[in-house]
């Protein structure tokens, strides 16, 4: 007989009865079918469609009402258990909710970063509108040449996707009138610079057409920061005037506080106010390229169309002026988003990190669940007793969920806090990546990622859990709590995680060891000078005061002269930049670089010039920084001025140009072959721009010969930092007007060179530290549990006559296995994985065999001391004791 | 009076719903299944109240829990029962939690009576 099929209204019902907790349903459910059932028998002889649909209505809200208070009821009451039970456990609880909050908070605080700088739109009006412009010269590797005044104004009479296009420029300018000469950030910007970025002033006005006219009267917009550092937020600051460049500028306006992009300045000035933007020689040159520009895009026009928009107008250029946009170079104009543009260097480091992060929560996972695990075995009888008592399986599960939820949620507050705590260091590491670091804080979307992880953690440690014990609950009460046959299943689980905490510990491992040491191979680079006891510091001369080159010549030769005199210095130069200035990195070579012309050797028609950074520099230079000299001379005093012009190259511009022959009177031009320089002299190497950068083509010549240098270069006798006061006296003794700053010995600059991949490797460090002890405290504790359960078992070997040495190395050898099957799973993980971390290593490769066999190495060397105690313990079991207490 | 009515409310924890006072009403005169609770109170209020087999077993299960009612182990004769069906019977401690109810719903009338809010031959 086959049962007759059950009707769909009792179908529905049914479906409707799966909204309330399992034990209402299993408590009533029966009943509430009959009384639904009764009902619709009642309207099926008397009602009508009306009254019937009424029925289901009032139904589906009952259920609908009943469900929630139903099941608040029963998570207050598993709330207020699994607060006793956590009471009770107070050890359990504190390892759970410090292991899930280090794991909770190291996700939490990448995070943190992640979102502010990767996820969210930028803290502009329609942000994703904005794009960044950079004309290419491919074929030369040039990816930002920068932009002159013509190509500003081309582009932005000629495009048809942008509804607005800015210019802007860095410029250090001395501010008179306010205590001391100050040496300020200023940002020189088209009129429109701030309507376009929809920045409102917080105070007075932004710059309106009229004031970005050539001879306008020079006003300036502060920013909050320096605003609010230097004039204590001073609420009359509008219409105060200092002096700038030998004129009176007038501030008209205060920013309030919002990122500053591209860099950050103290003061926003037209384009008309800075001297070097409004000269009739930067105006005229096509060449002459140093701004930067931006522009928004119309609502309706899509990046795709802007990026068409500017390759059709650089190709228009390129047939209009063949002179400036020669065929080889292979020049191009390129918009990108703003967004992209600001954040896409942070984007591996960040990503890479989170995945550490992500490993360590899960080690973190893994250990709970075996915590947890551990702890049931002794809750085993407890809750066997409930499921005699009546107590719903799934309702134990729920149970267990609840338990676990609340400890994650303690890991999470616990994590929320590590986070908050962190957000300092986290910025200041952030801010070497990107300029939106400033931009990181813990928002709601930080507090609910922290939510979702606590979440997410208990799911999967509560079901880890949850699993064993549905195997478990049957059995135990038949065989009592040390049985051996489920004992199997779960011993395989603990096993399973400890190889899984081992395996991404490996991963972390080798991804911190990595890291580590591409950090030491950077270190180990000969930059190419000798940079201990050398101090750096920025000297601006006010170039009013000394505008004529011959002017020029003589304050840095008095400085100089004064500066040589002061006792422990032994040498001093002047220059326009020196080896890994921070500035010079964070501008980036293509700033400094330069094409030129080699004697002898024409160009093809489609060919573009070579390109070279440049340096002007005084003639002790090289002696002060301790570069060596490979061929000819160094520059003497007698060198610029009215003799013939001279330069000097380094080795890899040799290779480059005169492998086989002395590169000793040479020519090159810099200025399009209209005059010639003489190679007097070749120098060693230098690392210029990264240890990781290897040295390009590089040439100096005499700062007599042009280009006001900016930098002091000092070799002092004994510590530099404690000679800085002297020397900025002698300085001020020769001219008090002269702005000293930036002052930085040799070798900070070249730590601060490497910090963003030391910071990295300190991050992925410490977690992969973290993770490791996770892992040690997982293993030692998984072992001595095996031990102590199988007692009686090893209490029967010993009484059989097997050695305690025996004994002693098979607890030892279970350790040891389960820590050689987890490394050679991460190994696997870890190759699967070397591809992302490529990018950022220097000197290793991703698969290097000394990083695997070392980690792998500490690992095992982990696993056999972390299984040492409880391996001891086994062998020193007194079988007559161990048997009796059975 | 108002003395045994203090310690009698205190005793009313959590409050009564109007549907839960429906159902001690049902079950004052002698125990009932569910569907016969429900017919009860829709027959009482003129189908104004009607409850749903949902909110008729929560309110079941409360008024269990407070230990308002009790489920009967012995049922009526095999042939006049569902087996399903389950019997209710209420308490003595029920009885007081309805009267006292109760109760403070006469005060509450007494208080609109004595404001003119409600003409006496209406109330009878």
């Amino acid at each position: 007989m086959t049962p007759a099929p059950i009707p769909l209204s009792r179908r529905i019902f049914r479906n409707l009865m799966r909204l309330l907790p399992f034990d209402f349903r299993t408590n009533y459910g029966e009943e509430m079918e009959g009384v639904f059932h009764e009902q619709q028998r009642e309207i099926e002889s008397q009602g009508d469609a009306l009254d019937f649909l009424r029925l289901w209505g009032e139904t589906i809200a009952g259920i609908f009402r009943t469900a929630p208070s139903e099941h608040w009821e029963i998570l207050k009451s598993d709330a207020s258990y699994a607060l006793r039970m956590m009471r009770k456990n107070m050890g359990f609880t504190a390892v759970a909710v410090l292991t899930l909050g280090l794991g909770i908070g190291a996700n939490t605080a990448i995070f943190s970063v992640v979102h502010s700088v990767l996820m969210r739109p930028l803290p502009y009006p329609q942000g994703q509108q904005l794009v960044f412009l950079r004309q290419e010269a491919q074929k030369q590797g040039i990816d930002d040449l920068g932009f002159s005044v013509h190509e500003i104004e081309d582009y932005r009479s000629q495009n048809r996707t942008l509804s607005g296009l800015v210019e802007y420029h860095s410029m250090s300018f001395i501010l008179y009138g306010h205590g001391d000469p100050d040496r300020v950030r200023t940002a020189v910007v088209s009129a429109n610079y701030f309507d376009l970025f929809g920045v409102r002033p917080l105070m007075g006005r932004t710059f309106l057409p009229d004031d970005d006219k050539l001879g306008a009267a020079p006003v300036l917009i502060l920013s909050y920061e320096y605003w609010k550092n230097n004039f204590n937020a001073d609420p009359a600051i509008i219409g105060k005037t200092f002096e700038m460049n030998d004129k009176p500028h007038t501030v008209v306006g205060v920013l309030p506080p919002v990122p500053q992009y591209p860099t950050e300045s103290d003061v926003y000035m037209p384009t008309s106010a800075c001297p070097f933007r409004s000269s009739k020689a930067m105006i005229d040159n096509r060449d002459a390229r140093m701004m930067e520009a931006f522009g928004r895009l119309k609502p309706e026009a899509s990046l795709a169309e802007s990026r068409a928009d500017f390759s059709t107008i650089a190709g228009r250029l390129k047939l209009a002026y063949p002179k400036s946009y020669p065929e080889g170079a292979g020049y191009t104009a390129v918009s990108s988003s703003l967004r992209e543009e600001l954040t896409s260097g942070a984007r591996p480091t960040l990503l890479v990190l989170l995945a550490a992060a992500g490993f360590v929560l899960l080690i973190a996972c893994a250990n709970v669940a075996n915590l947890t695990l551990a702890r049931m075995s002794k809750r085993e009888r407890e809750l066997a007793v409930r499921t005699a008592l009546g107590a719903g399986r799934s309702r134990l599960l729920r149970q267990l969920l609840t338990e676990s939820f609340m400890l994650a949620l303690l890991g999470g507050a616990l994590g929320l806090l590590f986070a908050y705590g962190s957000l300092p260091m986290l910025t200041e590491f952030a801010a070497r990546l990107t300029p939106r670091a400033r931009e990181i804080q813990i928002d709601l979307g930080v507090l609910a990622f922290a939510l979702i992880a606590a979440a997410g953690t208990s799911i999967v440690f509560g079901t880890l859990a949850a699993l064993f014990a549905r195997a478990n609950l049957s059995s135990s009460l038949k065989e009592g709590s040390a049985g051996a046959g489920a004992g199997k299943q779960k011993n395989r689980l603990r096993n399973l995680l400890i190889v899984s905490q081992i395996a991404f510990s490996f991963m972390l491992l080798i991804g911190a060891g990595l890291m580590v040491q591409s950090l030491l191979k950077m270190l180990e680079v000969d930059p190419g000078y000798v940079p201990q006891r050398v101090l750096a510091m920025r000297t601006t001369f006010s170039f009013n005061k000394y505008a004529t080159r011959e002017q020029t010549v003589d304050i840095i030769r008095k400085v100089l002269a004064r500066v040589q005199g002061e006792p422990g210095v032994l040498s001093a130069a002047i220059s326009s930049s020196y080896p890994l200035e921070p500035e010079a990195i964070a501008a980036g070579p293509n700033s400094f670089s330069t094409s030129f012309d080699v004697e002898g050797r024409e160009l093809g028609p489609t060919e573009a010039p070579p390109v070279s950074s440049f340096h002007a520099i005084s003639p002790d230079y090289f002696r002060t920084m301790g570069i060596p000299l490979k061929e000819g001379r160094e520059f003497t005093a007698a060198d610029g001025g009215k003799g013939p012009l001279v330069a000097m190259i380094n080795e890899a511009m040799r290779r480059q140009f005169w492998p086989q022959e002395d590169p000793v009177g040479k020519r090159v031009s810099l200025d399009s072959k209209a005059t010639w320089l003489t190679i007097v002299g070749m120098v060693g190497d230098v690392r210029e721009f990264g240890l990781d950068r290897p040295a390009a083509p590089e040439i100096y010549f005499p700062h007599s010969e042009g280009a006001a240098p900016a930098t002091l270069i000092v070799r002092t006798s004994a510590d530099p930092l404690t000679m800085t006061a002297g020397i900025t006296r002698a300085v001020h003794d020769v001219d008090s007007q002269t702005a000293v700053t930036h002052v930085l010995t040799l070798e900070q600059a070249r730590a601060e060179s490497v910090s963003s991949p030391r910071v990295t490797a300190s991050l992925l460090a410490i977690f992969a530290v973290l993770a490791l002890l996770i892992a040690a405290a997982g293993i030692g504790g998984i072992m001595a549990l095996a031990v102590s359960q199988r007692v009686r078992e090893i209490g029967i070997r010993l009484a059989l006559g097997a050695q305690p040495a025996a004994i002693f190395r098979m607890v030892l050898n279970q350790g040891l296995v389960l820590a050689i099957l987890g490394i050679a799973i991460g190994a696997a993980g870890a190759l699967g994985l070397s591809r992302m971390v490529k990018s950022l290593l220097f000197g290793v490769g991703p698969t290097d065999p000394l990083t695997y066999l070392g980690v792998g190495s500490v690992l095992a060397a982990v696993g056999v001391v972390a299984s040492y105690l409880p391996a001891r313990r086994a062998a020193r079991i007194d079988p007559i004791e161990a048997l009796r207490a059975e | 009076m108002s003395r045994v009515r203090d310690t009698e409310e205190t005793e009313v924890k959590p409050p009564l719903t109007p549907a839960m006072f429906h159902v001690l009403l049902a079950l004052a005169d002698g125990e009932k299944h569910g569907y016969a609770i429900l017919k009860e109170v829709e027959r009482r209020t003129n189908g104004k109240v009607r409850l749903s087999a949902g909110t008729l077993y929560g309110i079941i299960k409360r008024l269990n829990g407070e230990g308002w009612i009790v489920e009967l182990n012995k049922r009526p004769a095999a042939a006049l029962d569902d087996e399903r069906r389950r019997y209710y019977r209420l308490t003595d401690p029920g009885r007081r939690a309805a009267m006292a109810e109760a109760q403070r719903l006469e005060d509450l009338l007494v208080m609109a009576r004595n404001k003119n809010l409600l003409r006496k031959t209406e109330f009878a």
